[in-house]
């Protein structure tokens, strides 16, 4: 897959956000769990998003740490900063009223 | 965002930018775990190792392109930004540099004058006073419509003390020199009696012993006494079993109870002041000598430490229900007064704080003036430039980057200026320190510290954004289109920054005019404080002070010392005229006598009759130089056998007897006089002030020396001597020895001293102001030129081809005078307009002069227009060399 110009950037980061917010992930379950919970609906292009982990990490709203996973390997893993649990619930509420209004107008089609 | 987020960024950025291999390693580790969990998971699917491996990479996605995105996610934008700005700044500043050395000059003079005064304003006003919780100390006054400040009788302040609840402590202090003998040469030394727990209010404790308490205070206890950390290491090799020893001060012998800290500062006081700092090196204990109903001696200063929270006004109005309670106790008590309560920090720096702001104000103004000058310059470099800003616009430079270079160079330059400027402060504080008047509060204190550096920074920050932002936006509003075609020649330049240039150079103009105005206005007040005759002659005149311990020297000893010792001055060789009296003239004084009897009138108040008095000998006034104006001067028969006899200045004289002769009449301080109670007026002398910019004299007394009804023990001697007075102090050392070999001669000061450090501070504003006042017509002529110059190049080929018609040089040199002369004109009319408006600023710095005062304000303009002219003159002579040949050619 090559950068996905249907999933806008913002999508990702809340997807991101709201994916690591149960708590500290490293980048493969991060897009497993993306793929996963969508019902393999949303194949994120695995290498992107690691721009856009980075990009957050830029900003201040993750922080990334190297810990041991289950089996024992060295993985970087991501988590929330306060910073970015803030900005998770604003772009959580702001994909909430777009989606709304996407809804009302698609809804409105049909009424017509 | 918050500061807190935005630093975070900052740190995270410049971690990417500092550890960037290490990034690139991290990157490619986490890209490959996270192919190997793909491969695993592919294996698991039942790929086999090879397809397993090429299907996640497919998944994955190109790894150097990934790796390429990331690194643009973390791309430093704005700093590599900084970076270039950086660069390219200093390229545009090095390629025109006279234009960068001139700019930075300016504002290097006018930050670093900011600097130096801004420390004095550190050092003075805003660093906390050296005492713990200071703001809680305050002094104790009484305050009367005569006296606005008043120390306390003893008792009355004990009762105060007991009573009194807004306090956590409270303390009294009064002058009490002593003279320290028996380890070699006599010395004096200044010394405070104090009351129990002075220090404690003070917050200091001794370093070693302890301090005083209630016992102290009992009249006949043994005198134990507490030295200065100096005293200690100076007088007694810092004995270290100091404590218990004896020591003979005054003739007496005390205990040493108790060594202060190095640090220990007296807290300043008015009463025969000492000036605050580390000024003390005795400390003796206050004992309540006398009896507690006989309450008219007021000499006791004080000090208290508030409770916490408690305001120095609520004390102060506790203070007034006290005193009206006192009042109904025991009727007539502290009628008339009241109580002011003022926090220690502004009694001790109130007085200077008006001169140091006026001086930040002025100071200001220069830099103000600076910018705008710099503003002016930038401006007519980014016309000059229009056409480079324009290409960089064209290759797709963005508004925001184009201002964002501009400002960074004028913040460059401004940094520069600083960095240069902070060399200027160094050497202008220490110039400073040295140059303040000698009684100026804190002055070691003053320093270049980190604070002074922090401010310097902001001045840095906020110059360079203040003249950096207007040739910024300028260019970055600037048509591209018109600037590319226009090609850089023709036209001057965009009315709009004409506008701009012209408007910042009467500004400029205007705030130099003020500055002017200040200083001429000092200059003319500092000259009437020098023409007032000062009453006496300074000139040939030296004064020293002998003090005779009261344990050794009976009354009427010291009467028979006094005598005998300017009998013998007045036969010594070289010296004209030798007095002794408890005053000198303009040494700070205020014992006053009130509620005496005048014969034959009463009094319209309570405090009507009162008046400063002192004691001299019979040539004191010959020796001083203070004229007779009625009567005779005492004589060497006006002692305890003859009729009691008194000279009082004009201002009494005028007071009380407004038109009569004041000379033959009668005054007694006794409440019911017997005849020979009364004391004859001999003689009226003339006024002499208490400093010299008093505003008038006040009324004074002289009781003759041989008559004196108290124990006058400190006794200033005057000498007039033909030549350098220095010279006398010889003959005086030699004379006291001769009489007593454990006196000390203390305070040996030429007059000539004195009277220079009574107008010490009105010169030292006035230097600064003058020194302000020409940086700041410097400044602006600077500017004018500027811009002038910079139109009449703009104008060249106009010139030229007015020439070539016929135009005549005179009216080319005409048509530039008057463009720049207009604005100068407006900028000089301005400034006399602010200089009025700002009248209430100088108003108490000045002395006999008006502030709107028509000479000065004519002077003023008289010189700016001369130097305007100047700076309009040689640009204009330059337009009328245009060559119209080479005009007409290059058309």
């Amino acid at each position: 897959m090559s950068k996905p110009s249907d999933l806008i950037q913002g999508t990702l980061d809340l997807m991101i956000l709201r994916t690591i917010s149960a708590g500290p992930k490293h980048g493969w379950a991060i897009a497993r769990h993306i793929e996963g919970v969508s019902q393999e609906v949303l194949q994120v292009t695995q290498g992107a998003l690691y721009p856009a982990l980075h990009r957050l990490e830029q900003q201040g709203w993750i922080r990334a740490a190297w810990r041991k996973t289950e089996t024992g390997r060295e993985a970087k893993f991501y988590e929330l900063t306060k910073a970015g649990r803030a900005q998770l619930d604003r772009e959580l509420a702001q994909w909430e009223r777009l989606s709304r209004a996407v809804g009302l107008v698609v809804r409105m089609g049909d009424a017509q | 965002m918050t500061p807190r987020r935005g630093w975070d960024i900052l740190r995270l950025r410049l971690r990417s930018l500092a550890r960037r291999q290490r990034v690139e390693d991290e990157l490619e580790k986490e890209l490959r775990f996270h192919l190997e969990q793909q491969i695993e998971v592919n294996l698991a699917a039942g790929m086999n190792p090879g397809e397993a491996r090429l299907a996640a990479l497919r998944r994955l996605g190109g790894v150097p392109q990934i790796q390429e995105e990331c690194r643009d996610m973390r791309r430093n934008a704005h700093i590599e930004n900084f970076g270039r700005d950086l660069r390219y700044a200093l390229r545009a500043l090095g390629a025109s540099p006279s234009f960068t050395v001139v700019i930075v000059l300016t504002l290097a003079l006018a930050i670093g004058a900011n600097s130096a005064i801004f420390s004095v304003i550190d050092g003075v006003l805003l660093r906390p006073l050296p005492y713990p919780d200071a703001g809680r100390i305050a002094r104790v006054f009484l305050h009367s419509a005569d006296y606005p400040k008043f120390p306390l009788n003893p008792f009355d302040f004990r009762d105060f003390r007991d009573r009194l609840q807004s306090f956590e402590s409270l303390a009294g202090f009064t002058r009490g020199d002593l003279q320290l003998s028996g380890t070699g040469q006599p010395e004096h030394f200044t010394a405070f009696q104090v009351t129990a727990g002075y220090f404690g209010v003070l917050g200091l404790g001794p370093a070693r012993g302890r301090e005083f308490n209630r016992n102290d205070e009992i009249p006949g206890n043994g005198q134990s006494v507490i030295l200065s950390d100096r005293l200690w290491r100076d007088r007694f090799a810092s004995d270290p079993h100091i404590l218990g020893r004896k020591i003979t001060l005054d003739s007496q012998p005390f205990i040493v109870a108790g060594v202060m800290p190095p640090d220990t500062e007296h807290p300043g006081n008015a009463y025969h002041g000492v000036a605050h700092g580390q000024t003390v090196d005795i400390w003796w204990p206050f004992a309540f000598r006398g009896d507690p109903n006989q309450r008219g001696s007021h000499y006791l200063e004080v000090i208290g430490r508030l409770k916490p929270g408690v305001r120095a006004a609520q004390a102060q109005a506790e203070m007034n229900a006290l005193i009206a309670q006192m009042g109904r106790e025991r009727p007539g008590a502290l009628e008339g007064w009241h109580a002011l309560v003022v926090p220690l920090y502004r009694e001790i720096v109130g007085p200077r704080q008006r001169l140091l702001w006026v001086l930040l104000g002025a100071v200001g103004l220069v830099l103000l003036i600076a910018c705008a000058n710099a503003a002016n310059l930038l401006l007519a470099r980014a016309t000059a430039r229009r056409r480079e800003i324009a290409v960089r616009a064209a290759l797709g430079a963005g508004r925001g980057r184009l201002v964002r270079q501009m400002l960074t160079e004028s913040l460059l330059i401004s940094t520069l200026g600083a960095g240069m400027g902070m060399l200027i402060a160094a050497a202008g504080v220490r110039a400073l320190v040295a140059f303040l008047p000698a009684d100026f509060p804190r002055a070691e204190t003053i320093h270049l510290n980190a604070a002074v550096l922090a401010f310097t920074a902001c001045m840095a920050l906020a110059t360079g954004i203040l003249f950096g932002l207007a040739p910024a936006l300028q260019a970055a509003r600037s048509d591209l289109h018109h600037s590319l075609r226009e090609g850089g020649r023709g036209s001057t330049g965009g009315l709009r920054a004409l506008r701009l240039r012209q408007a910042l150079l009467v500004g400029e103009v205007s705030l130099a005019c003020i500055l002017l105005i200040g200083a001429a206005l000092m200059l003319r007040s500092f000259v009437n404080l020098l023409r007032t005759d000062p009453g006496f002659r300074p000139e040939h005149l030296l004064t020293a002070s002998v003090s005779l311990p009261p344990r050794v020297y009976k009354p009427k000893d010291t009467v028979r010392f006094w005598d005998t010792l300017a009998e013998s001055l007045n036969s010594a060789a070289g010296i004209r005229a030798a007095g002794i009296g408890t005053d000198l003239p303009w040494t700070g004084y205020d014992d006053n006598i009130g509620g005496f009897l005048i014969e034959g009138k009463k009094p319209t108040g309570p405090e009507d009759f009162h008046a400063r008095y002192h004691v001299a000998s019979p040539d004191y006034f010959r020796a001083v130089g203070i004229p007779l104006v009625r009567g005779r001067f005492f004589t060497a028969g006006d002692n305890i056998k003859a009729p009691p006899v008194m000279i009082i200045n004009q201002s009494m004289a005028r007071h009380y007897w407004p038109n009569e002769d004041a000379v033959g009449k009668r005054v007694s301080f006794d409440d019911h006089p017997k005849e020979s109670d009364w004391m004859r007026i001999v003689g009226v002398v003339g006024d002499v002030k208490d400093r010299p910019d008093s505003p008038e004299a006040q009324n004074a007394l002289w009781w003759a020396i041989g008559q004196t009804p108290v124990f006058v023990g400190q006794m200033s001697v005057v000498i007039r001597g033909a030549s350098d007075p220095r010279l006398l102090a010889n003959a005086l050392r030699r004379e006291v020895r001769r009489l007593d070999p454990s006196l000390a001669v203390a305070d040996i000061r030429p007059m000539d001293d004195i009277a220079d450090a009574n107008v010490s501070t009105p010169r030292f504003a006035l230097f600064l102001v003058s020194l302000f006042a020409s940086l700041a017509l410097l400044l602006a002529a600077i500017g004018i030129y500027g811009v002038v110059s910079y139109a009449v190049g703009q104008r060249t080929h106009e010139f030229g081809l007015r020439l070539a018609l016929g135009a005549q040089p005179g009216d080319v040199r005409r048509l530039v005078l008057n463009q720049g002369m207009k604005l100068a004109l407006a900028g000089v009319a301005l400034g006399l307009a602010g200089a009025l408006a700002l009248e209430r600023v100088l108003w108490s710095l000045l002395y006999q002069v008006s502030t709107a005062d028509p000479l000065t304000f004519a002077t003023v303009s008289v010189i700016a227009i001369s130097i305007a002219a100047l700076a309009c003159y040689l640009p204009a002579r330059r337009a009328t060399l245009a060559d119209p040949a080479h005009t007409l050619r290059s058309e």
